[in-house]
């Protein structure tokens, strides 16, 4: 027979024993969080180290974790014409290839999303393919073609081909934001002698705006991540920013301090703009499967 | 309305059903070429030699071992992404300031351009890199990383699993906060431990987001262009030659066009097999 003093300290300690589980549980968490994120963000803080270094700092062995910081790279970077170009490049074409997006792809996907049509579907999917097919299948090809219509190296030739990605990427995402939206609103506009040019203009810019621009902010990161349209499709005057890098170490002697300070002014405006739509992130990578 | 409405939504459709249809064209272009002979450098049109260039890549070792790779590299990657990434999710699944933080900082690098996380990690794994400065530290003798046979295809693997696990965490840790929290704690007074409760309860919950994450990672790892060609070319002697680098080299170094299309037509049909599980997907609609 267990007594009540007993049973009270049995329920104690049980209770100890759940909460010292629970701070050890807590601890293994901690722990767990900060060797991944280490992983996760050492490269980064590396490359900025590297950036901040002089050339003698740079090669020195075992590598250097303190040192006198230096901003020439940054300066070197910023003043040559092999990465400035390539910047600039990279500007044009990715804001060109989001302004086809947009006009092309609102009307598509507010169409997707809000009008009932017979192969609503087949159509949504085939845009949607354009996502999976390895680069190439179509770059190369157009490697050849693109030489015969003087595309080759030129803005217009790749704004086009970045469609290959902002279109598919965009419409989708912008999908799923506008089908969020209460089939009542159009019914609202309608009875108020609104056409659906009014229900288009009302969500797009109203109603939906945030979501059409983080799908706009994604858009942006994926075209300007982007690397084998360039490598394939762009002649020096139109080099991009990603095979601009690339060269910084391929064929010149490696500069690797102008390198890593030419590698954080690419990344750091992306990580700006990301803060905004972080948040909607999830219906992007996955076409709006994942609401997120 | 002055238009009637059956057809509004296709003339809103009109402008992307025509690039549709123009991307179209250097695709059936390319894949016709791909049964002909066509070296660009030698100035003479392509010539119909039907499947001589399939033939010849099923049966020598060059476009098998490329299969091979393009596998292996998908496979490995998808793996270890996926375990990887449902532990971390897992972590940061309780609410805290500090979570929020973590949630925002593991994302970055999947937002840089995977050609530039590639070079960072190429920079690190020189030989006298700093992986291996930190490998001496801890009394452990140097890897060989990109610069082995043995070891460059889990090293392209390793940067792969860098810039893409954030990809996982997003999508799990999105289902895993879709699980209410009543389900978790019928399954605890049940008297359920935790790694029952994962395997029993959460796994087979997050079915359809697991789904997801090998149609996606599984689709961009068949087709890993980036990471490889920056990292390695291919190399050392083709360990991390896959399917579509090597496609580069025969079309755009070499000017075979040809046979490229052929190495791209393969790979297209293995990145279209894993698409049309997403369309089966998307109809049953899981989040």
């Amino acid at each position: 027979m267990v007594t009540q003093p007993q049973q009270a300290t049995q329920v104690h300690t049980r209770l100890q024993a759940a909460a010292s589980r629970q701070r050890l549980g807590e601890v293994g968490r901690i722990v767990g969080l900060v060797t991944y994120v280490t992983f996760a963000l050492f490269p980064l803080f590396w490359i900025l180290l590297m950036s901040l270094k002089k050339p003698i700092d740079v090669i020195a062995y075992p590598p250097k974790f303190i040192f006198t910081p230096t901003l020439d790279n940054y300066r070197d970077a910023l003043s040559r014409p092999d990465f400035l170009l390539p910047y600039k490049n990279s500007l044009i074409v990715t804001i060109g290839a989001l302004a086809v997006t947009l006009i092309i792809g609102l009307p598509a996907a507010y169409a997707l999303a809000r009008m009932d049509f017979k192969r609503k579907e087949d159509i949504a999917f085939s845009f949607l393919s354009l996502r999976f097919a390895p680069e190439l299948v179509i770059i190369l090809p157009l490697f050849v073609i693109y030489q015969q219509l003087k595309l080759y190296n030129t803005y217009i030739g790749l704004i086009l081909v970045y469609q290959l990605i902002t279109f598919p990427l965009m419409v989708w995402m912008m999908r799923s934001f506008f089908e969020d939206v209460p089939r009542e609103i159009e019914e609202a506009i309608s009875i108020d002698g609104g056409t659906w040019w009014h229900s288009f203009f009302m969500i797009s810019f109203r109603i939906v705006l945030p979501g059409v621009a983080a799908s706009t902010v994604l858009g942006f990161i994926y075209a300007w991540n982007n690397f084998v349209f360039g490598l394939i499709l762009a002649g020096r005057d139109t080099q991009v920013i990603t095979t601009g890098l690339l060269q910084f170490i391929s064929f010149q002697e490696i500069q690797w301090g102008s390198m890593a300070a030419g590698t954080m002014l690419t990344i750091i405006p992306e990580f700006l703009v990301a803060i905004f739509a972080l948040r909607y992130m999830i219906r992007g990578l996955t076409a709006g499967v994942v609401k997120g | 309305m002055v238009r009637s409405s059956r057809s509004l939504p296709y003339l809103l459709l009109l402008p992307g059903i025509l690039l549709s249809v123009a991307i179209l064209y250097p695709f059936l272009t390319g894949a016709y070429w791909s049964f002909t002979r066509y070296d660009l450098g030698s100035g003479a049109p392509p010539s119909f030699n039907g499947i001589a260039n399939y033939v010849r890549l099923l049966t020598n070792g060059l476009g098998l071992h490329a299969i091979l790779i393009t596998f292996v590299y998908a496979a490995l990657a998808v793996a270890v992404e996926t375990i990887l990434g449902f532990g971390v999710a897992l972590l940061l699944l309780k609410e805290g300031p500090l979570t929020s933080v973590f949630r925002a900082l593991v994302v970055l690098p999947l937002l840089m351009p995977p050609v530039v996380a590639t070079i960072m990690w190429k920079v690190m794994m020189t030989p006298n890199g700093v992986l291996n400065y930190l490998l001496q530290q801890v009394g452990l003798p140097p890897f060989g990383w990109l610069g082995t046979t043995a070891t460059a295809l889990p090293s392209t693997v390793l940067i792969d699993a860098w810039i893409y696990t954030p990809f996982v965490i997003l999508i799990l840790l999105a289902g895993l906060q879709s699980i209410p929290d009543d389900v978790r704690e019928a399954a605890r007074v049940d008297g359920a431990n935790w790694w029952w409760e994962q395997s029993h309860i959460i796994i087979p919950l997050l079915r359809p987001f697991f789904v997801i994450i090998v149609v996606f990672r599984g689709i961009d790892a068949l087709k890993s262009f980036d990471i490889i060609y920056t990292s390695t070319q291919g190399g050392p002697i083709n360990a991390t030659m896959n399917l579509h680098v090597q496609a580069y080299f025969t079309g755009i170094r070499s000017l075979n066009i040809g046979a490229a299309m052929a190495f791209l037509v393969i790979l297209w049909a293995f990145c279209y097999a894993l698409a049309f599980g997403l369309l089966r997907l998307r109809r049953g609609r899981p989040a």
